[in-house]
């Protein structure tokens, strides 16, 4: 594996190269809500200890709500005009591994049968440079779902603090080789065994569970009054689901312009949500909120590991550090394993 | 604490109550979580301190609760006051709740926080309620806590003191950020309808998509829907992932209540509900 190192002066330089270059540099803002677009390197803040943003990256890639197209009602019929595909060039700067990995697990369910080209040009504009994670709390378990603080999986370039004012950054990617070129007389020469080094010291979150153990328990015990615990207290909100990297479901609306023009939307929509499941004819298959919340677990450690081989799911937390009820998907993951453990 | 397990177990061993709505502790953390007991061993689970942040009123109209038997609360001040404007809007009948009071000495405002002044929960500042307005029982005292400054007030002085289009700004800053996904109104007891307007397709009278316009029609909807009615628990502003001061909107609403009707929300069983009620001696001239 390719490995530079850079400065952090020079780290500053290559932002501003980069804005001047036309790309769109995207970070974790200084409040730990969400990401931001930053015009000016003197805006780059990262560090490998920021607590995860309440918000994912993923508003950048599969936007809250975006028109896919336009229709108008004219006397000979209606015109159909296409919306615009995004030419945006993104750098997600500093991405920790569990935000890192979501834009290829998320590119597995939009490139299945239909090809969603909204989500695959922003995917394919976008440049991911990770960073080595120093963020440690109850809520992380990304070393239970494949991933690790030092995982450079999902990421095109992967940075690593060496100490205050300097970095080492690996190419991980083909993609990130051709984006570094232009800018490489920024970089010295790296050495991977020196960062291997530093990998090994990096102390991890403790793997609380199996996902295959969870994957098979719950295709066994799809009644199980287990998940009636969440599910009497769950509130049915789109929290979790909407700070999630890796959620991806949407609703389709009309919105009208006037009387004769309108645009068809692509919303976020979420499962915990009660009109989620509702039928035309008032039915709801998923009648209450325990069906729900089984339908969230199952979805993320089940339906898409059986059928992409991907958890749906990178263990950063963010659901249950924001749940308004303290909902804690690791814990419940861990709680199965041991209900799968005592074979109850 | 002991005092509370002791008269949940009571009240569920009795068959007083079928279940109790309460608090347990989190996962190795301070953190507290509704927790429904239902048997003795359950009742011993039950914590109270000031991580209990959550308004459990809200779950007393959930189907999975409402009209199935006597249900029992632990409720600190502030939540009762929810539960008061409940059963005022007939949503609860008074009957069907036995409310464990909690004397309270306020609560963290992010659950993260270790218990200080600076960190006091803003619906804590000049409380009013630390010892609930009604309950059937009554737990713990009240000590005196340290206050910091009510800085919620502040704020709303400085925005009314802007112009229109800057204040316009200053809104649209804050709701271009949310991302619909209605925890503000799922966590709050007094958002309780069935369906919800943004929720009605036929047709749709708010916009679901969350760009400036939607997020706005939505924002302010809910703002008008609860003025009056809110009783500042100031859950939805805790639960909002975006950070978007909803209990600005509220206070501002609550202040024009009693500015204008001399009515607060949820205060006592014997006044009626401000938007539930015609008084020809009511104002008029604030309607433009
Ligand atoms: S954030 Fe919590 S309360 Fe809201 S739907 Fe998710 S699990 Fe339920
Ligand atoms: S399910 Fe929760 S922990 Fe897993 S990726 Fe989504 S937000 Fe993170
Ligand atoms: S508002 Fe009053 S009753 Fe409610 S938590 Fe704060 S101090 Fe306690
Ligand atoms: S609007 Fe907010 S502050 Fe008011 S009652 Fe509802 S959750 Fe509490
Ligand atoms: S909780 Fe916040 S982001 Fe969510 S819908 Fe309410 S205002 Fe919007």
């Amino acid at each position: 594996m390719d490995e530079k190192l850079i400065t952090l002066n020079n780290l500053k330089i290559f932002a501003e190269e980069l804005l001047k270059a036309n790309y769109t540099l995207i970070l974790q803002d200084k409040q730990g809500i969400r990401w931001e677009k930053i015009s000016n390197s003197d805006e780059l803040h990262i560090s490998s200890k920021l607590k995860p943003t309440k918000a994912s990256f993923k508003e950048f890639v599969f936007s809250k709500t975006e028109p896919i197209f336009y229709f108008n009602n004219k006397n000979d019929g209606v015109e159909l005009i296409d919306s615009n595909l995004s030419a945006e060039k993104m750098v997600f700067f500093g991405s920790k591994p569990c935000d890192a990995k979501s834009i290829n697990i998320m590119s597995k369910v939009f490139n299945w049968d239909y090809k969603d080209n909204f989500f695959n040009t922003k995917a394919e504009n976008s440049i991911v440079i990770g960073m080595l994670c120093e963020y440690r709390d109850e809520f992380c378990f990304c070393t239970s779902v494949n991933l690790s603080p030092v995982s450079s999986d999902g990421s095109d370039l992967f940075l690593i603090p060496t100490d205050e004012n300097n970095f080492a950054i690996r190419i991980v990617t083909e993609k990130g080789r051709e984006f570094i070129q232009p800018f490489l007389k920024l970089f010295a020469e790296g050495n991977p065994e020196t960062t291997d080094q530093i990998f090994k010291k990096i102390n991890l979150p403790e793997k609380g569970f199996e996902s295959e153990v969870i994957r098979s328990w719950i295709g066994n015990n799809f009644e199980h009054k287990y998940f009636e615990r969440a599910g009497e207290i769950c509130l049915g909100c789109g929290q979790c689901a909407f700070v999630c990297p890796v959620c991806h479901c949407f609703d389709i609306v009309d919105e009208e312009c006037g009387y004769s023009c309108g645009r068809r939307m692509k919303n976020w929509d979420a499962c915990q949500f009660s009109l989620f499941t509702l039928h035309g004819s008032g039915h709801n298959p998923r009648h209450n909120q325990t069906q729900r919340y089984r339908q969230r677990i199952s979805h993320k450690f089940k339906y898409y590991v059986d059928k992409f081989d991907e958890i749906l799911c990178t263990g950063c937390g963010r659901c249950s550090r924001g749940c308004p009820v303290g909902i804690d998907i690791g814990q419940i993951a861990k709680e199965v394993h041991s209900l799968a453990a005592n074979k109850v | 604490m002991n005092e509370l397990r002791e008269k949940a177990k009571e009240l569920l061993l009795n068959n007083t109550v079928k279940l109790i709505i309460g608090y347990a502790n989190g996962n190795g953390h301070n953190r507290t979580y509704p927790f429904i007991a239902r048997n003795a061993a359950d009742a011993n689970r039950l914590v109270f301190n000031e991580y209990c942040v959550n308004n459990l009123a809200v779950y007393l109209t959930r189907k999975e609760f409402k009209g199935k038997g006597i249900i029992g609360i632990v409720a600190k001040g502030c939540d009762v006051k929810a539960i008061i404007q409940l059963i005022q809007e007939n949503q609860i009948n008074k009957d069907e709740v036995y409310i464990i009071g909690m004397n309270c000495n306020g609560a963290v405002n992010q659950l993260d926080n270790s218990f200080e002044k600076t960190t006091l929960a803003q619906k804590c500042i000049n409380c009013t309620v630390r010892t609930p307005a009604l309950y059937h029982a009554l737990i713990g005292t009240t000590k005196d806590i340290e206050e910091p400054a009510d800085t919620l007030g502040e704020k709303i002085k400085e925005v009314e003191k802007l112009n229109a289009d800057s204040r316009w700004d200053f809104w649209e800053a804050q709701f271009e950020k949310c991302i619909k996904c209605y925890a503000c109104r799922q966590v709050c007891p007094l958002c309780y309808c069935e369906q919800c307007i943004v929720d009605k397709t036929v047709p749709r009278w708010i916009e679901s998509s969350a760009h400036t316009r939607g997020n706005f029609s939505w924002n302010i909807i809910r703002a008008f829907h609860l003025s009056g009615r809110c009783i500042g628990c100031g859950e939805c502003e805790r639960v909002c992932p975006m950070d978007i001061p909803l209990s600005m909107l509220n206070r501002k609403m609550s202040i024009i209540a009693k500015k204008e009707f001399d009515y607060s929300a949820g205060v006592s069983l014997d006044s009626p509900t401000l938007v539930g009620t015609y008084n020809m001696k009511d104002r008029q001239d604030f309607i433009k």
